[in-house]
């Protein structure tokens, strides 16, 4: 094995430990979505490229290698896909040597060679990338269920490519089903059949190596619940890998994308996998439509994260500055602390500046998607909500880290979570509309403290940091019933609610209205202001508040005239 | 961004167009201070054209807010856009410095 910090180096030709005679040159690639690391190798008796990766000029430069290789000493070759996503072949596609049978043969598991040979777009993840494939023949098939049947029994083949190679059916300790393939004399390679990732997802080893394709990513956001996906297979592939590698005689763990590990690292990586994996019941399919949805989501998500943190980094600035005023100037250089103005807004301009050239060059949903994911997950590290919630309205500090969790649900393939229980609206109503007029802490509470620094400062903060949303307009609410029960998500009705009336009282509304009334069997819900300042952006029901809307039990439409501004919640089924 | 500077009634109105964020707010405070710096002490921050308001922008404008403190100085801003008025409502600048419908109606006051 080499030496260095690297278990194997890319684009070298070194030994294939365990493997007299083998030679591997891996072609590592930084880790992305696009195309999969390959790997060369040669033995006296055949040329093997795993996974030649999803870029033409890749491809290309293997192709080269391979032919270098063939003039020194001519051999059949084999490409080997690990399983047939897209980013693992879409490279050979333009490249003619490729399309030559009597040159090379393409191997596959036995369900990705029907995927293949007909081209199929979804299961390729071809749909989801929004690119187009062609038909691949596949002349190897493996771990087939013909083969099944000839358990133990070496089966011969004859190749277009001139080769003759030998397999046997068997079966791992671990359960994993195998076939052992000889193409001569020389080194064997091991090929285990491990769906999950997707129905056709193999491991193969050759002597200490062991080739792995994608299953240490098979439990990723943008990755779980992909066509294909399955989570007890995955699990029970997971057992059986990690069952290999204790078994011993692995010494090198090689990846679909990213660097080459060892096997004492892969065995730490699998037990943390597995324990991810066990946790995505109930995950949706991520298909091509799903993800235009979740991209849709994070455009809507990332808008409304924009403007929550915005003002909170504002509302915590404008306490440091009241401090300030007050002479309290190390409470306001601590508070101002609190918030990273700075990492947000950078965090939020990168985002803004991938959407305007996904937006501009027609790009990937699912890129956009996990770049939000990316985005979001870094914000989620910047805030310390408890810490925030002591100074600046703690429903404010909810909602945001709620934005920010419901984006990562969907975007690990579950459903924003929607609960929906009977909840009397008039009664919820009011508390909540009482809840946004009066201050959090009353001159009492702020007179009583004096005595306590400590405590007086904490209210203090308190005081100036929360200002009843309502306290500075006319106000009223009416309803047309005592009592109006209906079933809706709790949390996500108030939020819905919520986000309107800071909407409304943001655009400068000088009164605002809200009534309760039934409908027939439906309750209707209106929150009107008056006086706004004219705009033309209005928060419909197409985006945020409208799925927000769907979520919490309502559908939601929006009106505005001039300086007035009305939405109207139409909740269906009264109880 | 862009930025206009015209004298109105012994006012200084800063005109900006466009999105004030990390990029563009060191910018605009730059603008702000050479008019303090040139003994402008009535600054009009005019913001019929500004479409976004970062965390950077807020600050710039509480600093100037800091920097116009003394009797006889003036600070506002006029012709918010609906979005931009909701930040600076809701993060409670607006009990800071005034915000008026428009520049007219923002120096009929001082």
């Amino acid at each position: 094995m080499p030496g260095g910090s690297e278990p194997l180096i890319s684009q070298e030709w070194q030994p294939v430990p365990g493997a007299a005679g083998a030679q591997i040159y891996p072609f590592i690639r930084k880790i992305d979505t696009l195309s999969s690391n390959s790997y060369l190798i040669q033995t006296d008796d055949t040329i093997l490229l795993v996974d030649p990766g999803g870029f033409p000029e890749q491809s290309e430069n293997l192709v080269r290698i391979i032919e270098g290789l063939r003039k020194d000493h001519d051999r059949p070759v084999f490409v080997v896909l690990t399983h047939a996503h897209i980013d693992h072949f879409r490279g050979t596609q333009d490249i003619p040597a490729f399309a030559h049978p009597n040159v090379i043969v393409f191997a596959v598991q036995e369900a990705g060679a029907a995927v293949l040979e007909c081209g199929d777009a979804k299961m390729t993840q071809a749909e989801l990338l929004d690119q187009t494939i062609s038909p691949i023949r596949i002349g190897l098939p493996l771990l087939t269920a013909d083969r099944a049947g000839s358990f133990g029994v070496p089966v011969f083949l004859a190749f277009s490519n001139g080769a003759s190679v030998t397999i046997t059916r068997g079966q791992t300790p671990g359960g994993l089903a195998r076939e052992r393939i000889e193409f001569g004399t020389g080194p064997v390679l091991d090929v285990y059949h491990t769906p999950g990732h997707s129905p056709d997802s193999i491991c193969m080893q050759m002597g200490g190596l062991l080739f792995i394709g994608d299953v240490l990513f098979a439990a990723n956001p943008g990755i779980a619940g992909i066509p294909g996906w399955d989570q007890s297979a995955l699990i029970r592939s997971l057992d059986g890998i990690e069952s290999l590698l204790n078994e011993g005689g692995i010494d090198v763990v090689l990846p679909g994308h990213g660097r080459v590990i060892t096997a004492a690292d892969a065995g730490r990586m699998f037990s943390s996998i597995r324990s991810d994996a066990r946790a995505l019941e109930n995950i949706v399919e991520l298909n091509r439509e799903r993800s235009i949805e979740t991209a849709a989501f994070a455009e809507d998500c990332m808008e409304q994260v924009n403007e929550l943190f915005t003002i909170m980094a504002g509302r915590l600035y404008y306490v440091s500055y009241v401090m300030e005023e007050l002479g309290e100037d190390d409470i306001a250089k601590e508070v101002s602390r609190l918030i990273k103005g700075d990492v947000i807004d950078e965090l939020l301009d990168v985002f803004r500046s991938f959407s305007d050239e996904h937006h501009k060059g027609g790009g990937v949903s699912i890129h956009l998607a996990l770049k939000a994911g990316q985005v979001i997950g870094k914000l989620q590290r910047s805030f310390d909500g408890p810490e925030l919630s002591h100074i600046i309205d703690p429903a404010l500090v909810q909602r945001a880290a709620r934005l920010l969790s419901d984006y990562t649900t969907m975007l690990r393939g579950f459903c924003p979570p929607s609960e929906r229980t009977e909840c009397d609206l008039v009664r919820h109503l009011e508390a909540l509309v009482t809840g946004l007029s009066v201050p959090a802490c009353s001159d009492d509470d702020l007179l009583s403290s004096d005595d306590d620094d400590s405590t007086f400062t904490r209210l203090l903060l308190n005081r100036i940091g929360m200002q009843p949303l309502l306290s500075d307009v006319t106000f009223s609410f009416s309803a047309g019933e005592k009592s109006l029960v209906a079933a809706v998500d709790h949390d996500e009705f108030t939020d819905l609610v919520t986000y309107i009336l800071e909407d409304l009282v943001g655009v400068g509304a000088d009164a605002i209205t809200l009534s309760v009334q039934r409908d027939g069997n439906n309750a209707v819900v209106t929150l009107t202001g008056t006086g706004c300042t004219a705009s033309d952006a209005m928060k419909s029901g197409g985006g945020f508040l409208g799925r927000l809307s769907d979520r919490a039990g309502g559908t939601l439409s929006s009106a505005a005239d001039g300086r007035q501004r009305e939405y109207t919640i139409r909740i269906a089924g009264l109880i | 961004m862009e930025i206009t500077t015209a004298t109105r009634d012994g006012a200084t109105i800063l005109s900006i167009t466009g999105r004030i964020d990390t990029a563009t707010a060191p910018t605009l405070e730059q603008a702000i201070n050479k008019a303090i710096e040139g003994g402008n002490r009535k600054i009009l921050l005019n913001f019929s054209a500004v479409t976004y308001i970062s965390s950077g922008g807020l600050r710039v404008l509480l600093a100037t807010a800091k920097k116009l403190k003394q009797p006889g100085d003036k600070y506002a801003l006029c012709s918010l856009v609906a979005e931009v008025h909701k930040i600076l409502k809701l993060a409670g600048f607006t009990t800071i410095f005034s915000i008026y419908p428009s520049e007219g109606e923002a120096l009929a006051g001082w």
